[in-house]
């Protein structure tokens, strides 16, 4: 309590209310709203229009109404498309989150070859969406796999773990979790941003570790954590590399695996429905920007900003 | 804002385009066919061309061989290669060609020549005919490049459905190459069923069927049925039903590997794939397929014909089609090399069966004795099954590309006892009517 | 690490000066901070992060061992097999497409410089109006931001293609690196919003009172301040960009202009054989650049308020 107490009485006073700076706020955002005007909201528009007509890229899009999001309310693959993103996401991201910000305390510092184990973390999340993913989880998780084998040294009979509908969306939550380098990467940089004389003074007032931890780091890092979570969120929602690599492309078995935007994919190019896609999607914008808005509102309860007044 | 009326401006220019195409079939028909074709006269100055196909690596330094022995020949017409995989093709494909920026040779597969015909995306080729001869192609093969008479694609290779047998496996586990001239498909569940169990579960009798509409076609055939009528899904559910019965049933018997084990393989692709990994005793797959499937697993593979084949069930699948563009500016050129790839020994020399067994008679007749010995099987198995050969199926209507993923994902709800076979049937049905339904134009 | 960072051996003087309290306290201080200098619990410490990077990266090993070996072999006898050690398969697979591997790596190296210094200079700027100036709209702005990136590029991809391809820029670089300089990488920007915002705010009032416009206080303040951000924000565009394959997939179709990951996709073929020992080969290839950059750049993660002290 002490040393949350000092460290606001270090912020000092509350910065004094300001008045507006929209030449200097217009001019430093310029080149962002050049791209919003120019790159940005065209494809936006031009998605949402696209939405109320059918569209197969090859003829122009004819107006269909709002047939396409009828269509949504009885597509039972997109119903379950939404089941199983919204457990992927439920599962895979705090638990992502949860290891990151483990393994980058441990990995901060007072170690020796920490850059090097922070590289051999992050190796896996280089390796990005390439087919070798794939491979590399059959090799693993697959009936023959590694997974099987270990089990079998203690005389259990394994499964085919990727391709039994009730794990293989499970596989795909590890294999989330297992790039969790991005947000370490994040946590690492968060950390380092906290100043020191913080803990130094905390320390003087005799705070241990676990206090430390509690009330500095912590709070000093929730901007960061929420930034993190924001992040996955969004990017979790929109999976679809690695449930497209691993099942082929097909979202199985049995569309356990099927992922929105997979599944979005399918549609508008495999099926050339991109009206329809495009109606997916804006309903998936609708989805994530209503959970980023209650994680927004949310966050005042819990994220701490060092220019707070 | 500025993105749609530039997309506008795209639409526009497009329905141009369909209608200049539309007007020019009509003028053809009118015609009286090939007779009113023009003459096409190769410009004078120098001419690009865009070409695009996919493949793999070795494909890739193949065409670009070819494209540098018609560049030698024709030194005022540069070719562009577009290349990619299978999947990321049709994505690049039809993204270009919403922005109307079609390449002028594109290669094409039958389950979307119909769809982007319908769509105007793909030349008439009887226009090119004054520089594109097609003499040399039997019609039934050329036929399944044509849809209401106009031919859109010119077929590149053929193909078969097989059944690919190991016979190193077969002799390792005592079990005698069983003779595919007269065997049932009770025989084939049968011989897979005795080659596990001698081989006391190290390898599988046969991988499983179901992953894309081959096999289908083959069953459907077989009983007197197609997939489609027009633009009409015209199997029954009975039959449906029956061939993912008999599926449940080889499964059941031993036959064929846990629903598990399939579906990984599946989704690993040939490299993975049993038959690949010498991991199973047969397994259903394109004549064309042969070749690789021999380098990756190393062992005596030998095609066999599918079981119950009677008169007419056979039938030769185009691998693939040459196709232009509707919308080319430079219909000669076009011609030139359209001609270049399906009719010259110069080409043929350097793709031998990279792209299946040549479609056009002569080129196959010139090019066997040079093809590899497993090729040469293959041309042989081709050749042996003519008498069986009936007319090609019904063409795949527009929209029909989508059976892909609906075979895939009713097959393995039907393995994983999620829809019985007669439930899955009429899922089948009813979704694959939808998608034909959707790219109704 | 630590040990050997001149900048944090000094600090305790420095920051007995900031907080007022005697260096040995401070050195006292320091030290509880860093409980497992004790060679046990450190030998401990090691053993479990060595077991886990071992877990970790068990399929990257595997892939590296593939890619010594022939590829009919890989599948046949899979596992991790330390049965040969052929380097044929990097030498084939560097010159297996129509141009030797250095030209997709130099090409996605182009998209790559381009792309982060875009979105350094452009989100920087965009961050630093979002996190310190009140303008009209401000939360509107920051909604729509966040908004832009919340659509598939499945959708986006074709509208933005049609508006490319009037523009002429297909077949260039420019769609994948003027984006980036008109800051529509958004996540970016929030990013460094969060970060700057955790940076004091006396310290801008200092230099404004020392009169310090906002150009100054950005170039001199904030952007010292926030290098572990945009450290983050370099390693991240260099990982996204040079993994990115749909996008490049769309934009780029001369061969010439082919980047790693369209190049590594035109050895495989799911329907026919696929080169995989030479596939590995050249997967490893590609990952050994951006495991440099990451092996370099994290350093400069480290390099925060931390170590540069407070003035």
């Amino acid at each position: 309590m002490s040393a949350l107490g000092e460290l606001r009485s270090l912020k000092g006073a509350a910065a004094p209310k300001q008045r507006k700076q929209n030449k200097a706020a217009f001019l430093f955002l310029l080149p962002w709203f050049v791209g919003l005007a120019l790159i940005t909201v065209g494809p936006m528009v031009a998605s949402f229009a696209l939405s109320f007509t059918r569209y197969n890229l090859l003829s122009p899009p004819r107006f269909n109404g709002v047939e396409n999001y009828i269509r949504m309310l009885e597509d039972e693959r997109l119903h379950k498309a939404l089941v199983v993103t919204f457990q992927y996401v439920l599962v895979s991201v705090p638990l992502q989150l949860g290891l990151a910000l483990v393994l980058a305390l441990v990995l901060d510092r007072g170690l020796r070859g920490l850059a090097l184990y922070r590289s051999a973390f992050y190796l896996p999340s280089l390796l990005g969406a390439s087919v070798a993913i794939a491979i590399l989880w059959r090799q693993l998780f697959g009936v023959d796999g590694l997974i099987n084998i270990a089990l079998g040294w203690f005389g259990i009979e394994g499964q085919g773990w990727i391709s039994n509908p009730e794990t293989a969306l499970g596989t795909l939550m590890i294999l989330n979790v297992w790039t969790f380098g991005a947000p370490m990467v994040i946590f690492l940089a968060g950390l380092r941003q906290i100043p020191v004389m913080y803990y130094e003074a905390a320390s003087v007032d005799g705070a241990n570790r676990m206090q430390q931890f509690r009330h500095i780091t912590l709070p000093m890092l929730t901007p960061i954590i929420f930034f993190n979570l924001i992040l996955q969120l969004i990017g979790a929602f929109q999976s679809f590399t690695q449930a497209f690599v691993v099942s082929g492309g097909t979202g199985g078995p049995v569309d356990s695996t099927l992922f929105y935007t997979l599944y979005l994919y399918q549609q508008g190019f495999a099926n050339l429905n991109m009206g329809y896609a495009s109606a997916m999607a804006w309903l998936l914008l609708v989805i994530i920007a209503a959970l980023t808005a209650i994680n927004f509102w949310a966050s005042k309860y819990w994220v701490f900003y060092d220019d707070q007044d | 804002m500025r993105g749609i009326t530039r997309r506008r401006a795209g639409f526009v220019a497009a329905i141009g385009a369909a209608t200049l195409v539309l007007t020019a079939c009509a003028g053809n028909d009118a015609g009286g066919g090939e007779a009113a074709a023009p003459e096409l006269k190769l410009s004078d100055e120098p001419v690009t061309l865009s070409f695009t196909w996919w493949g793999n690596d070795t494909r890739h330094a193949a065409t670009e061989e070819i494209i540098a022995a018609f560049e030698a020949e024709y030194p005022n017409i540069t070719i562009e290669p577009q290349y990619t995989d299978w999947a990321g093709y049709w994505d690049k494909l039809s993204t270009s060609v919403a922005a109307g920026d079609i390449p002028d040779i594109i290669q094409m597969d039958e389950k979307q020549l119909s769809t982007y015909a319908a769509n105007g995306v793909l030349a008439d080729l009887g226009e090119l005919s004054s520089i594109l001869s097609t003499e040399d192609f039997p019609e039934a093969v050329l036929g399944t490049g044509a849809l209401d008479g106009t031919q859109y694609g010119v077929p590149v290779g053929i193909n078969s459905y097989t059944i690919i047998a190991n016979k190193d496996l077969l002799d390792q586990y005592g079990v005698d190459l069983p003779d595919d001239e007269t065997w049932t498909w009770d025989d084939f569940v049968a011989t897979a069923e005795e080659v596990a169990t001698a081989s006391g579960g190290a390898i599988v009798g046969t991988q499983s069927w179901g992953f894309e509409d081959g096999g289908l076609n083959n069953w459907l055939r077989q009983h007197g049925e197609s997939l489609y009528d027009g633009a009409e899904v015209a199997a029954s559910e009975e039959t449906l039903a029956g061939w993912w019965e008999f599926l449940l049933e080889a499964t059941e018997a031993g036959a064929t590997p846990d629903p598990a084990a399939t579906i990984e393989r599946e989704s690993g692709g040939l490299a993975e794939s049993f038959t690949a990994t010498n991991a199973s005793a047969f397994g259903p797959w394109w004549s064309n397929q042969v070749q690789a499937l021999r380098d990756a697993s190393g062992q005596d593979l030998v095609a066999l014909r599918v079981p119950s084949t009677a008169d007419g069930s056979a039938y030769y699948k185009p691998s693939m089609f040459w196709s232009a563009s509707a919308k080319t500016e430079h219909q000669a050129e076009v011609a030139t090399f359209l001609d270049f790839l399906a009719n010259s020994e110069e080409a043929a020399d350097l793709l031998l069966a990279e792209r299946g067994v040549p479609a056009n008679e002569k080129i196959r007749e010139y090019i066997t004795p040079k093809l590899d010995e497993v090729n040469q099987t293959v041309v042989e198995f081709l050749d042996g099954l003519a008498p069986e050969v009936g007319d090609a199926p019904p063409a795949t209507p527009p929209g029909g590309g989508a059976i892909e993923t609906i075979i895939d994902q009713h097959t393995q709800k039907v393995l994983f006892g999620e829809l019985t076979p007669e439930q899955a049937a009429t899922s089948f049905i009813e979704e694959l009517q939808r998608a034909l339904d959707d790219a109704a134009i | 690490m630590t040990k050997t960072d001149p900048s944090t051996d000094l600090a305790p003087l420095t920051e007995s000066v900031v907080t007022g309290l005697p260096p040995e306290r401070v050195r006292e201080a320091r030290r509880r901070r860093h409980p497992f200098r004790k060679p046990v619990t450190s030998i401990l410490r090691h053993a479990f992060l060595i077991a886990a990077a071992v877990l970790m990266l068990y399929p990257v090993i595997w892939m590296v061992v593939s890619s010594f070996r022939p590829t009919e072999l890989i599948f046949r006898e899979a596992g991790l097999v330390f049965d040969s050690f052929e380097i044929s398969n990097y030498v084939e697979g560097w010159n297996a497409l129509s141009y030797p591997f250095n030209v997709y790596l130099l090409n996605s190296g182009l998209v790559v410089v381009g792309s982060i210094i875009g979105n350094l200079v452009s989100c920087s700027l965009a961050a630093y109006a979002f996190a310190r100036l009140e303008f009209t709209g401000k939360k509107f702005w920051f909604a729509i931001m966040l908004l832009s990136i919340m659509l598939p590029i499945h959708v986006i991809i074709v509208p933005q293609y049609v508006m490319f391809s009037q523009l002429g820029w297909v077949n260039t670089f420019l769609p994948l690196i003027v984006p980036k300089l008109l800051a529509t990488d958004a996540f970016f920007i929030f990013l460094m919003v969060q970060f700057i915002r955790g940076i004091p705010r006396e310290l801008d009032e200092a230099a404004r009172i020392d009169g310090a416009g906002h150009p100054r206080i950005f170039l001199q303040i904030i952007l010292p301040l926030m290098v572990p951000a945009l450290a983050t924000t370099t390693i991240f565009t260099f990982i996204w960009t040079w993994n990115d394959f749909f996008s490049q997939l769309i934009f780029l179709t001369k061969p010439s202009l082919y980047t790693v990951p369209l190049a590594l996709n035109a050895f495989q073929d799911a329907q026919s054989s696929t080169d995989f020992g030479e596939l590995f080969a050249m997967s490893v290839v590609s990952l050994i650049p951006i495991f440099l950059i990451f092996l370099f750049g994290q350093r400069f993660l480290i390099k925060g308020i931390a170590t540069t002290g407070i003035k």
